[in-house]
């Protein structure tokens, strides 16, 4: 496979997705029911996901806190600042990339196989910027959503844990949660996962298999950016 | 009338799957390209509205060079064309009337009412009643067709092309749809080119027949001359079928004056 040919063609396909769309009514409508499609629908796996990442956390940190030296509110502390900084942008946007992904390359597939995509062409519409444009609208005003919700749900989770397991009081894990708090965690975590979903979004769109290397390139620039 | 150029096209370096073609197709008229499965009957399709980019060769819509055409111009061609699918390729998200809607929605300066008006005109047209919030999924094979036909005389073609409009659907079904895109291209005087290898449609519909063997163009001429046409492989593709084999044992005896 030669790189260059796929630089260009993604090019290409990129220049005709962000082109003016041909009618502003339909566009928006797309991009509405893209983000019910591919946002609204991921609330539910997302407070799964999250709760159960929030629950585990709290109970490895308890588990594996032995320094006496360190007081109690530390599991909180240290369960917020993973959700933030990491759990809440990276997991779930890797979870998501890959249910975004596949529900996305299903339905272009689908498409593409039934000839709805030569039918848009034939009339004249502008295929890529019809289908495309929207989802990534979609995916990156919506993602950042979910990643807010993800990170109350998933302190939710440490609570739950808190107050149904005698490994740490409530009181001391809401402490926790609350004590040297930085907002700037919870901005870097929103720009972290709209970078991802920009990307995701416009990968998946133009080759569906390149979730992988996608994961890799965020993890990379997650990494450097802190 | 489309007129087509010594049109070449290949997917694959030095491997032509279409070989210097040159037909033309009237106005009015059911014009019919046929041929075995692979032979190349959609590529020339496609290539003629555009889907496929030519190799060499040029493609003229009344005159007007597809070629050479600007994309403001081409895209002023596509509200131009309707297209048929083999599998009608309706937009599975949508309900029958907004996929007759889309069209008008997306060229059309019409009003919203005016829009509706005109796809349940179009709707009705092509004999759909009490469809128009089903999806395509909930429909048969045959009002797929029916649906897609009145999607691409929504914005009132010069051109309609369909390909293999009768794939899938049983003999009395083919028929009416045959019978529904004469209709539609008299009424609204388009140039019609339909690609099929169902030799019931040729003989029922078709006028103009072009008859593409391995990409190249093998025959071509009037309904009425296909079964003396002196072309080996267009009498294989005919006569394949015992049906034919024995009309075609009775036709030359009736030329050698034995009934």
């Amino acid at each position: 496979m030669n790189p260059l040919y796929h630089v260009g063609r993604y090019s290409q396909l990129m220049y005709r997705c962000f082109s003016k769309p041909q009618r502003t009514g339909v566009f928006v409508s797309q991009a509405l029911k893209e983000i019910d499609r591919l946002g609204v629908s991921s609330l539910f796996i997302t407070l799964i996901v999250s709760l159960f990442m929030g629950a585990v956390l709290t109970i490895q940190t308890q588990n594996n806190i032995e320094n006496p030296l360190l007081p109690d509110y530390t599991v909180g502390l240290v369960t917020r600042d993973t959700l933030l900084l990491e759990f809440c942008s990276m997991v779930l946007c890797l979870f998501l990339a890959g249910n975004i992904g596949s529900n996305i390359a299903s339905q272009i597939g689908t498409m593409r196989i039934s000839e709805q995509i030569d039918a848009m062409d034939i009339m004249g519409v502008n295929s890529a910027n019809y289908i495309i444009l929207p989802k990534i609208v979609a995916v990156v005003l919506y993602i950042p959503v979910l990643v807010v919700f993800s990170m109350f749900t998933g302190m939710l989770g440490g609570y739950l844990i808190a107050a149904f397991t005698d490994i740490i009081t409530t009181s001391k894990f809401i402490y926790g949660l609350q004590y040297w708090f930085i907002e700037w965690y919870v901005y870097y975590s929103r720009m972290v996962c709209v970078l991802f979903s920009d990307k995701s979004g416009r990968f998946c769109l133009y080759y569906c298999l390149r979730i992988g290397l996608l994961g890799l390139f965020c993890t990379w620039w997650h990494s450097r950016g802190r | 009338m489309i007129e087509v150029r010594d049109v070449c096209k290949s997917f694959v370096a030095n491997e032509l799957v279409l070989k210097h073609i040159s037909t033309t197709f009237h106005s009015g008229k059911i014009n019919q390209i046929i041929g075995r499965s692979g032979s190349g009957k959609t590529v020339l399709l496609k290539c003629i509205v555009g889907l496929h980019t030519l190799d060499s060769g040029d493609i003229l819509y009344d005159g007007r060079s597809f070629t050479a055409m600007s994309k403001k111009e081409k895209m002023q061609l596509c509200s131009e064309i309707g297209m048929l699918f083999q599998g009608s390729a309706l937009f599975d998200s949508l309900t029958i009337i907004e996929n007759v809607l889309f069209p008008m929605q997306m060229f059309s300066e019409k009003s919203e009412k005016e829009q509706q008006d005109r796809a349940r005109f179009c709707l009705e047209r092509v004999g759909l009643y009490n469809v128009f919030d089903m999806y395509p999924a909930e429909l048969s094979g045959g009002m797929q067709k029916r649906a897609a036909i009145a999607r691409a005389i929504s914005l009132n073609p010069k051109y309609l092309f369909c390909d293999e409009p009768n794939s899938g659907l049983d003999p009395l079904t083919a028929s009416k749809i045959d019978e529904l895109i004469v209709e539609l291209t008299k009424e609204f005087q388009m140039t019609t080119i339909i690609n099929t290898h169902d030799l019931n449609s040729v003989l029922s519909v078709g006028e103009h027949i072009v008859f593409i063997h391995k990409g190249e163009k093998a025959w071509e001429g009037p309904k009425e001359k296909l079964f003396v046409s002196n072309c080996p492989e267009l009498d294989d593709f005919i006569f394949a079928s015992e049906m034919y084999q024995k009309f075609r044992t009775t036709l030359v005896s009736e030329q050698s004056g034995q009934i």
